[in-house]
């Protein structure tokens, strides 16, 4: 083994499932350690599967996804197309995008970051292990694993919004609103929204310290 | 254009014999380095190199076809969906293909820093202009980087050599005196390197 360098099959990385189990990542930079920017591998195991969530880039990263094995539709702001092996989609900060896989088996590698930025790794690469490892049924890791995240990233209220949702999915409800107040009290315009609208809490919303918190 | 091909990328066969299809340039992407290679005359798809002068580590990645990478010595057949990181810049690899279809991914940048695109991509783009004496083209495209660059030592020693070429002796000695004030190593260069024949014997040529 030379620690210089190391070779591998996107095939030999975990598949990791997210929560709602909609998403497949195969964790690429975190398991060899690269440090320049983002680059991640997503899969879609079975036609009609998501390859690539629906979203936008609203912090300003960059990305390009590079359809390795397969093929996908994806939608790029106002556009849809087919995506065969080999095909190369750029998707500026801001824009609309998603992918579907349209047959078995697809596989996107997704490579991303901001311009002009130093790249830092961002916390929703471990948040989603960690949610994965909890899904797994490996809870202490998971754990383990959040309150490293926190550590690492101070500051941010999604951090401790992760956590909530980790504390509110394993029943610890005096731990979830702690975690919640720390995210409250970090971006008060915001939580009350996003809280309301996340399926991990919503068995809080009858507890009566939701409405103390969010009024 | 937001999406295309792998094959339908430009295709700039460069000297050391492999393939360069660029594709930060061509989608304009300023935040990470990217770029696809395919063999050229003699089978090579990666150019034998280090990268310590830039610091980047790398991801080579095979889209398709078969490639024998060779980093730090060691030999490895790699086939689609199949990689090769390497972590440090200063290793040797390079790979040969072992199929004529075969294409790489190239990601690559230095940890801790903004991406920078860097100077070799202006220069192999204006490989296929200079080839065809079309120095204006080729003097345009180096012109171009060093706005972005302008304290590139190796962007303006290439440029003096095309200018030197393309019959524009004065600017070509002006950019070749500022590559070796920022980097003394361009004089050697300069020294040996026929671009500058033409202008060789001019007063002032700094080497």
């Amino acid at each position: 083994m030379n620690e210089g360098y190391r070779v591998l099959s996107l095939d030999d990385l975990e598949r990791l499932k997210s929560t709602d189990g909609t998403l497949t990542l195969l964790p690429l930079r975190r398991t060899i350690g690269f440090r320049p920017f983002g680059v991640n591998a997503w899969l879609g195991e079975h036609a009609g599967d998501q390859v690539i969530e629906r979203h936008r880039e609203q912090d300003g990263d960059e990305e390009l996804y590079v359809v390795v094995r397969g093929c996908a539709t994806f939608t790029l702001g106002e556009e849809t197309f087919a995506a065969t092996a080999g095909t190369l989609v750029h998707a500026p900060p801001g824009t609309l995008r998603e992918a579907i896989a349209a047959e078995d088996d697809t596989l996107v590698l997704a490579i991303g970051a901001k311009p002009g930025k130093a790249w830092e790794p961002a916390p929703w690469e471990d948040f989603y292990v960690a949610f994965a490892h909890r899904a797994a049924g490996r809870v202490d890791e998971g754990r383990a694993l959040v309150v490293d995240t926190l550590t690492r990233h101070p500051g941010t209220w999604q951090g401790p919004f992760n956590a909530a949702c980790f504390e509110a999915l394993e029943g610890n409800d005096d731990a979830a609103f702690e975690y919640l107040r720390a995210a409250f009290d970090r971006a008060p315009a915001l939580i009350g929204k996003y809280a309301s609208d996340d399926h991990d809490l919503h068995r809080l919303q009858a507890d009566p310290r939701w409405r103390e918190l969010f009024g | 254009m937001t999406h295309l091909h792998v094959d339908e990328l430009d295709r700039i066969e460069l000297d050391d014999g492999f393939e360069w299809r660029p594709v930060r340039r061509r989608f304009g992407i300023r935040a990470f380095g990217v770029n696809a290679y395919a063999p050229g005359a003699t089978g090579r798809i990666v150019e034998e190199h280090t990268e310590s002068t830039l610091g980047h580590q790398e991801i080579y990645l095979v889209l398709r076809g078969r490639a024998r990478f060779t980093v730090d010595g060691n030999e490895h057949d790699l086939g689609p969906g199949e990689l090769v990181f390497v972590r440090l810049p200063s290793l040797r690899r390079g790979a040969v293909a072992l199929t004529d279809d075969a294409v790489v991914l190239a990601l690559g940048g230095k940890p801790g820093s903004p991406h920078e695109p860097s100077a070799w991509e202006a220069m192999f783009a204006a490989v296929p202009a200079a080839r065809e004496g079309r120095w204006a083209d080729a003097i345009r495209m180096h012109e171009e980087a060093l706005v972005e660059q302008p304290g590139s030592a190796p962007l303006l020693y290439n440029l003096a050599c095309m200018e030197s070429r393309g019959g524009r002796p004065l600017d070509a000695l002006l950019h070749l005196t500022r590559a070796i004030a920022l980097d003394p190593k361009w004089a050697e260069y300069a020294a040996k390197d026929t671009d500058f024949d033409p202008i060789r014997a001019e007063p002032g040529f700094p080497a």
